[in-house]
C-alpha cells in the first residue's frame, strides 16, 4: 500500500500542494483529477523526486520512503505526459539501454525483456525504428513498456490520454486496467473525465492543491448525487 | 603565344616542402582540434549544467580567448611560457595556443548544443535512476551533438586555416614553407598558388569527410 501523509509544496510562496494525504492499494487506480494548476501532476513529480517535497512523508507497504534516492530504487515509474522517450535511440534500445545501463543486466538479457515487452505492447515490428517513428499510441505503449521494464511497484502516468485520440484512449484505459489487475499501484494525473469512464478507480478531485472529494468510480457511477462537486467537475461546471 | 603566369615546373619543385609544411598544418589543427574539442565540452557542460562560480569563470574565459585576436594570444603564448617556466617548442605552443581559443567557441557550440536537448529527456533519465554522468554520457552529448555537428564541423574546418598563424612564431608548417620558398625564389605568385591550393584540398578534404559523416547520422536518425 503506497501512504502519502500531509504532502505539502510550495512554489515561491504559492502552495502548490496542501496536506494531500491518500492511500493507494496494490492493484488500484489512484486518478488525480482536476483542472490544471491544482497540482496533480506536482503531487506525481514529487513521487519521482522531480521536485522535493517541502514538508510530508511517503510510505511503501508501511515503510517510510527515502525520496532522494527514490529513483535508483525503481520502486516508482513515471510514465510523462510528453512520453519522454529517447528520441536518439530506436525503439528497443529505449528499453534495453535502461536494463543494461541501470539494471546492469546482461546484453542477451536485456534483448530478451525488451523482446517480450514489446511483444505484449504491439510493437515488436518496430522494435529497430526511431522513436520519431512511432504514432502517439505506440509512444504511449512504448513509454509504459520502458517504465515496466524497471519492475516498479508503483507506475505514476500524467496525462496518459491529453495527446490520444477516443479509440487510444480506451486501448490505453485498457492496458492501466491490465496493470491494476498485475498488481501494480497506479497514480494518474488527468483532466480527461473521458478516461474515468473506462477506468475501475478512485476518483480524487483535487483544487487549489487539496482533495476536496473523494469517491470510487463504481460508488461515483451508482450515486452521483452524493459527490456534488465531482459531479459539477465532471458535467463541466465547474 | 602567352605563357602562364604560374611556373609549374617550381611548383612541382615546391611539392615536397609544401607538403611537409601541410603535414605540420595538419599537426596543429588536429592537435588544436582535440585539446578545443575536449575542454570546449566540459566547458561546454560546466556552464549549461554547472554551479555558479564554474560558470563566472568558464563565461571569463570564452570572453577573454573570443575577445582577442588568435595572433596575439598565439604571440603571448610564445613569449610568456618561457618567463612562467613553461619550456615547450613553437609547434607545441601553437598547438596549445591555437587549442585554448579553440576550447572557447567549441564550448558555447556544447552549450547552445545542451540547451536544445528537451528538460523531458533529463527527466526520463533521472526517473529511470541513471546517473548524473550517464545522463551526460549516453542521454545529453549524443543528442547535442547531432545538433551541433555541422558547427562544430567549421570549427574544425576553420583550425587548418587558423593552423597559418603558426607561422608568426616561426613554426615551419604549410604558409611559413611557403614564405621560405617565396624569399629564396621571388614568385610569390607560384608559391602562394600552391599553398592556397594546399589549403583548399585540406578543408575541402575535411568538409567532404564531415559532410559524409553529416548524411550517414542522419540517415540513421531517420531510419
Amino acid at each position: 500500500m503506497l501512504r502519502l501523509e500531509n504532502i505539502n509544496k510550495s512554489f515561491h510562496e504559492k502552495k502548490i500542494l496542501d496536506h494531500v494525504s491518500l492511500r493507494v492499494e496494490r492493484g488500484e487506480i489512484a486518478v488525480m483529477l482536476g483542472k490544471s494548476g491544482v497540482g496533480k501532476s506536482t503531487l506525481l513529480r514529487l513521487l519521482n523526486n522531480l521536485e522535493t517535497i517541502d514538508s510530508g512523508s511517503v510510505y511503501l507497504d508501511n515503510k517510510k520512503l527515502d525520496m532522494d534516492t527514490i529513483n535508483r530504487g525503481h520502486k516508482i515509474g513515471m510514465v510523462f505526459q510528453e512520453f519522454n522517450l529517447f528520441a536518439h535511440m530506436t525503439v528497443e534500445q529505449n528499453i534495453t539501454f535502461v536494463l543494461e545501463k541501470v539494471m546492469k543486466k546482461s546484453k542477451q538479457s536485456a534483448h530478451k525483456t525488451a523482446a517480450e515487452l514489446l511483444k505484449h505492447y504491439g510493437l515488436e515490428g518496430k522494435a529497430n525504428s526511431l522513436v520519431s517513428g512511432l504514432s502517439g499510441g505506440q509512444k504511449q505503449r512504448l513509454a509504459i513498456a520502458r517504465t515496466l521494464a524497471l519492475k516498479p511497484q508503483i507506475i505514476c502516468m500524467d496525462e496518459p490520454t491529453s495527446a490520444l485520440d477516443p479509440l487510444l484512449t480506451t486501448h490505453v484505459a485498457k492496458t492501466i486496467q491490465e496493470l491494476s489487475d498485475e498488481g501494480y499501484i497506479i497514480l494518474i494525473a488527468t483532466h480527461d473525465t473521458a478516461l474515468l469512464e473506462k477506468l475501475n478507480c478512485t476518483i480524487y478531485l483535487m483544487d487549489a492543491g487539496k482533495i476536496v472529494e473523494s469517491a470510487t468510480s463504481m460508488e461515483f457511477s451508482k450515486k452521483r448525487d452524493a459527490y456534488p462537486v465531482l459531479d459539477s467537475f465532471i458535467k463541466g461546471k465547474k | 603565344m602567352t605563357t602562364s603566369p604560374i611556373d609549374f615546373s617550381l611548383l612541382a619543385k615546391s611539392i615536397p616542402d609544401l607538403l611537409y609544411g601541410a603535414l605540420l598544418s595538419i599537426q596543429i589543427a588536429a592537435g588544436g582540434c582535440s585539446i578545443g574539442f575536449i575542454f570546449g565540452t566540459l566547458f561546454g557542460l560546466a556552464q549549461a549544467r554547472g554551479n555558479v562560480v564554474l560558470r563566472i569563470l568558464v563565461g571569463l574565459y570564452v570572453t577573454i580567448f573570443r575577445g582577442t585576436p588568435m595572433l596575439i594570444q598565439l604571440l603571448i603564448a610564445y613569449f610568456v611560457f618561457p618567463q612562467i617556466g613553461i619550456q615547450i617548442s613553437a609547434f607545441w605552443t601553437a598547438i596549445l595556443a591555437i587549442g585554448m581559443n579553440s576550447t572557447a567557441y567549441v564550448s558555447q557550440i556544447i552549450r547552445s548544443g545542451i540547451a536544445s536537448v528537451g528538460i523531458g529527456q533529463l527527466e526520463a533519465a533521472q526517473v529511470l535512476g541513471l546517473t548524473k554522468l550517464q545522463t551526460i554520457r549516453y542521454i545529453l552529448l549524443p543528442q547535442a551533438i547531432r545538433v551541433i555537428f555541422p558547427a562544430l564541423g567549421n570549427e574544425f574546418v576553420t583550425l587548418i586555416k587558423d593552423s597559418s598563424l603558426a607561422s608568426i612564431i616561426g613554426v615551419t608548417e604549410l604558409a611559413k614553407q611557403g614564405s621560405m620558398i617565396q624569399s629564396q625564389t621571388y614568385d610569390a605568385l607560384t608559391v602562394y598558388f600552391g599553398v592556397a591550393l594546399m589549403y583548399l584540398l585540406m578543408t575541402g578534404a575535411l568538409s567532404l569527410l564531415l559532410s559524409l559523416a553529416q548524411r550517414r547520422m542522419y540517415k540513421h536518425a531517420t531510419t
